[in-house]
């Protein structure tokens, strides 16, 4: 699978022209086209109680949007990549998979948003709703991070995300295309660390030789992993851990400097994966490097 | 948001069910204390301390939506009431002259006039203002709220797709379609259902503006005169004691003026049609059959239908939720719209509610907007309930005929929000003919005694809540949605001045001859 063409989903946050300038790396490995997106979302300009539509403001955002978007395209083509600007009015989840959809993207790329003081994650709703519904590998960019560590605050800034990619896997579907979605950023990783967490749920109160079986599978299928990456030129490094899925997705993605986490979407049980979220939603949420993806 | 509206209502509606239910088996502390006896200005001034009678404690006649304080009423001074124009002038006059300020503050605007008539209430009268802001929220304001929240929620989920060409005929069809719909599942619903299909129907059309006007005129307001589903000034009566089948007698006067302006309609439309010179060709090569899809949520609406008409036929006892005795036929009734509600939305595909550009947010504007509307008017209904002894005593002196009850309830409906006029008006008719007596024993002599005034107050809301854009909620959600589509709306007064005083007020004026 190739990134050829990118939908680039902006709100115009801090650093969102950075993230874009990371995101264009991809040019070595094949990135021919980049789809300028905004969204207007229809409760900024419509339903003004009482009254109706703010155009003026609508036409504002839009211009404001263009003009940006036209900045950016100076630097996008002075990479040689094409590039093209669609703006929208409407609910944003639903008009970012319809542009992607009308588009023929490869790889929708969404901003985190902001974290506030009261907040612990990086996803809104909408993004949420676009990792959960996205038939296309989804990208949530997180350029400028601040969290808390054991040394304190610290603030990171992932800017040479396609370097070091995490590959969290369960053996899954997904997590199959999340190994392909790496292969297609091959020119640029140079190192993907292949990480299973064995669930301390599924140990329970099970035999230790049980345990040992569980364990030389899950090695020999990590070890099979890394085989297909480094076949692809990718040096990569196993790593099998027992707990929590998404405490130790985290550990790890820590201690091997990793700059991106890929993942295929997790969670069988609809009602629970709506309400509460998987493993791979929980990760994105949590997780102060960007996520990629693989549905 | 979706999640986080859906455990709102769940938690809101479990948390009033189990204060309830806790009442009512005498689990908990006794419920607040409300008695007139309590305030020691109201005591003072009527002279009813320890009285004897029921109809004047405050959990008497509650059974139909409670009767309120009459004394009260005689005591509050006529400037208790600015709260309540404030927030109306609020509604009428921001969104014309300061509209971005409004969009992102009129929560805040709300809070604060409903603060200023609050605090002081409670501080003068204590215990029995609790008691009347409790029995406003939960006998009016909750119900109000979780019906239109429902029929939003499901008439949300149907969508009719494929290709209709809008000729003369085929939008005066529509028209009609949507006035009958708009009684069955409320004028929000079936605007929201009609409107995108009307405007991609007439897109290739170059004058589009009169029609999205007749479709506020007949399928946002006047279709919706027939049930208390129809539109929210009659679902306030609905809950106020006036059986849901009584609001059929309106039915000569929809018809009346329905047909006018269907018949204006047609006449226009087919002059536009003509002068626009389209050939049949124009736009056929791409053809969609029509369908509808989200089909289920019609059965949903049965349940909406079936549960306020079961509200009114059964009665199943009272329980006492924080001191106010609300049947329980009231509750379940909300109970199963919330159910219908959550029932349309987990199994409607989201795709459906998407190409409906469905929105939570006008449904959320209604609900902040309103809960200030709700806690302002307060005052002023306990002075009209008070009737010749209140404060508004001029009004309902002035006030006598029936043409006078549908002219000045329609005039004020067309720039203030046509429920909280209604609810005034019916107030003033009850304390002019009944005053004394409570809700529960007014009411039916109302609806049998003084038909005609309360056909009057009913018709006058619900028509002339087309007058302006901003007299029902559905007409600014309608221009919204057609202005976002690219139709050039006329602005606040040019709706006025060139379609409603030249169509709707003389069908006003052939319905007061025919009928008042």
């Amino acid at each position: 699978m190739k990134f050829k063409k990118i939908l680039f989903h902006t709100q115009f946050r801090q650093f969102a022209f950075n993230s874009l300038k990371t995101i264009l790396e991809l040019k070595r490995a094949g990135l021919t086209e980049v789809v300028l997106t905004f969204v207007i979302p229809r409760e900024e300009v419509a339903f003004v109680p009482y009254g109706g539509y703010l155009k003026d403001v609508e036409r504002y955002m839009r211009e404001n949007a263009k003009l940006r978007f036209q900045e950016w395209q100076k630097t996008i083509s002075r990479m040689g990549v094409g590039s093209k600007i669609r703006i929208k009015t409407g609910i944003v989840n639903a008009a970012v998979l319809s542009i992607a959809k009308e588009e023929g993207i490869d790889l929708i790329v969404i901003g985190a948003k902001k974290r506030t003081t009261f907040e612990k994650v990086y996803v809104g709703s909408h993004i949420l709703d676009v990792l959960r519904r996205s038939d296309v590998p989804v990208l949530m960019h997180k350029y400028k991070v601040r969290f808390e560590s054991d040394e304190g605050v610290i603030t990171q800034t992932n800017d040479r995300i396609f370097e070091r990619p995490l590959i969290a896997t369960d053996w899954s579907t997904p997590s199959e295309n999340a190994v392909e979605t790496i292969l297609g950023f091959k020119e640029i990783a140079k190192k993907g660390f292949v990480v299973h967490v064995i669930g301390s749920k599924l140990i329970k109160g099970v035999e230790q030789k049980e345990i040992d079986h569980i364990k030389n599978e899950s090695e020999n299928r990590l070890n099979a992993y890394c085989l297909k990456l480094k076949d692809a030129g990718i040096d990569a490094e196993p790593h099998l851990s027992i707990g929590n899925p998404v405490l130790e997705i985290l550990r790890l993605s820590r201690e091997t400097e990793s700059t991106m986490i890929v993942m295929g979407k997790t969670g069988k049980d609809w009602m629970r994966q709506y309400w509460l979220g998987g493993v791979s939603h929980r990760v994105a949420e949590l997780s102060e490097l960007p996520v990629l993806l693989a549905p | 948001m979706r999640a986080r509206i859906l455990f709102v209502l769940a938690a809101l509606f479990c948390l009033l069910f189990i204060a309830g239910k806790a009442d009512a088996t005498g689990e908990k502390s006794p419920p607040i204390k409300a008695e007139p006896e309590e305030s020691p200005m109201v005591s003072a001034k009527t002279g009813n301390q320890g009285s004897e009678d029921p109809a004047k404690t405050p959990e008497a006649g509650h059974g139909q939506g409670g009767d309120g304080h009459i004394e009260l009423g005689e005591v509050l001074p006529l400037w208790s009431c600015i709260p309540f124009a404030c927030m109306l002038l609020s509604i009428a006059l921001l969104p014309l002259f300061m509209p971005e300020f409004w969009h992102h503050h009129f929560g805040k605007v709300s809070a604060f006039w409903t603060a200023s008539l609050v605090i002081p209430f409670v501080v003068k009268f204590k215990g029995i203002a609790f008691y009347e802001i409790i029995h406003i929220i939960l006998a009016d304001y909750v119900p109000f709220i979780i019906l239109l929240w429902s029929l939003y929620t499901v008439s949300g989920g149907i969508l009719l797709r494929g290709t209709l060409r809008g000729t003369p005929v085929v939008n005066t069809v529509m028209l009609i379609i949507g006035t009958f719909l708009a009684s069955l599942m409320g004028t929000t619903g079936a605007a929201m259902l009609m409107i995108r299909p009307f405007l991609r129907a007439n897109s290739h059309r170059k004058n589009r503006a009169f029609m999205v006007i007749f479709f506020i005129f007949l399928i946002a307001n006047i279709g919706g005169s027939l049930t208390p589903l129809g539109d929210p000034p009659l679902f306030l009566g609905f809950l106020h004691g006036v059986s849901f089948f009584w609001t059929l007698k309106i039915l000569p006067l929809m018809l009346t003026v329905s047909a006018l302006l269907l018949v204006s309609y047609f006449a226009l439309d087919t002059y536009f049609y003509r002068k626009e010179g389209i050939g049949l060709s124009r736009g056929d090569s791409k053809k969609e059959p029509l369908r509808i899809e989200g089909f289920h949520n019609f059965l949903f609406l049965l349940g909406v239908i079936g549960a306020v008409l079961m509200s009114g036929m059964v009665d199943w006892g009272e329980i006492n939720t924080l001191g106010v005795h609300r049947s329980i036929q009231d509750w379940a009734r909300d109970a199963i719209l919330i159910i219908m509600g959550i029932l349309s939305l987990a199994m409607t595909s989201i795709r459906v509610r998407e190409d409906n550009e469905f929105s939570w947010a006008p449904i959320i504007e209604v609900a902040y907007l309103f809960i200030g509307i709700f806690l302002t008017m307060l005052p002023c209904l306990l002075i009209l309930k008070a009737g010749p002894k209140g404060a508004l005593s001029f009004i309902i002196n002035s006030i006598q005929e029936p043409y006078h009850y549908f002219w000045v309830t329609g005039a004020l409906s067309g720039f203030l929000d046509n429920a909280p006029t209604y609810l005034t008006f019916f107030n003033t008719a009850i304390g002019s003919f009944y005053a004394g007596l409570t809700e529960a024993q007014a009411v039916p002599l109302l609806m049998n005694e003084n038909a005609i005034y309360l056909k009057a107050i009913s018709a006058g809301a619900v028509f002339f809540g087309a007058f302006s854009y901003i007299g029902n909620a559905p007409n600014f959600m309608v221009r919204s949605i057609a202005e976002e589509a690219g139709t050039p709306m006329p602005s606040f007064f040019g709706y006025i001045v060139k379609y409603s005083i030249i169509f709707l007020i003389p069908s006003f004026f052939i319905v007061t001859l025919l009928f008042f």
